[in-house]
């Protein structure tokens, strides 16, 4: 499950506007995978590590 | 007078040579301060991925930029970071490409220049169902010479997993210095 599943399975009402406009995923073929780079949503918390996990 | 020969204050010299060829021929030093550009202190580059990359949906995906072209002043890093940082500052040329496997239905794809680990410009594209696509990249980037740097990213938001297409037309980011700072 990649890291916007996983989010999406967290807060299932984001819509794929959000992850340009307020949240950003990122990797930078370093091999540690996706990461949130930027989580500005206005009312979702940023998920923590456990929820991720 | 063949040519003419300026010793530095402390070590070394500049000669400014005439050609060995009949003719006169005017060089004309523009009435502004700055460095003198010549084809020694302009830095070019070319540089191709050949990993095919598995792009997770709304990730920005630094793309691997892992061979040479060329490579004029060694400022490009093929083997770690994939990226441009030149030791000459000035404005620079930057190209940059990424091609896509096809996916199973059209979907929306970005081409990026990021400048410092920041988006900097992109350019739209698509990736179809009924062969490849992608987008290009193309912007006048300024480089202080020392730190900046600029890198190829990528995003698709297909909702699922897409993968690159590499090779040295495709997958690509090139550049030259085009003006002095």
């Amino acid at each position: 499950m990649t890291l916007y599943d996983k989010i999406k399975s967290i807060y299932p009402s984001l819509e794929d506007k959000d992850f340009i406009n307020v949240i950003t995923l990122q990797n930078d073929s370093d091999g540690k995978g996706d990461y949130i780079a930027k989580w500005e949503h206005p009312t979702l918390a940023r998920p923590t590590t456990e929820q991720l996990a | 007078m063949s040519s003419l020969v300026i010793s530095g204050d402390t070590s070394g010299a500049i000669t400014l040579a005439a050609p060995a060829v009949s003719g006169t021929n005017t060089a004309t030093l523009p009435a502004a301060t700055g460095t003198v550009m010549v084809s020694g202190n302009m830095p070019a580059f070319s540089a191709y991925g050949s990993t095919v990359q598995t792009i997770s949906t709304a990730s920005y995906t630094k793309i691997i930029l892992n061979n040479i072209e060329f490579d004029t002043s060694s400022a490009f890093d093929y083997t770690t970071n994939y990226r441009f940082n030149p030791k000459v500052a000035g404005y620079y040329q930057i190209n940059g490409s990424v091609w896509w496997n096809t996916a199973s239905g059209t979907t929306y794809c970005e081409t990026i220049l990021y400048k410092n680990g920041s988006i900097y410009k992109f350019s739209p594209g698509y990736i179809t169902p009924n062969g490849y696509g992608g987008a290009g990249v193309s912007s006048v980037v300024y480089f202080n010479g020392s730190t900046d740097y600029v890198e190829l990213y990528t995003i698709q938001s297909s909702g699922s997993s897409q993968t690159t297409s590499p090779n040295l037309y495709g997958v690509f980011m090139n550049g030259s210095l085009i003006r002095g700072a």
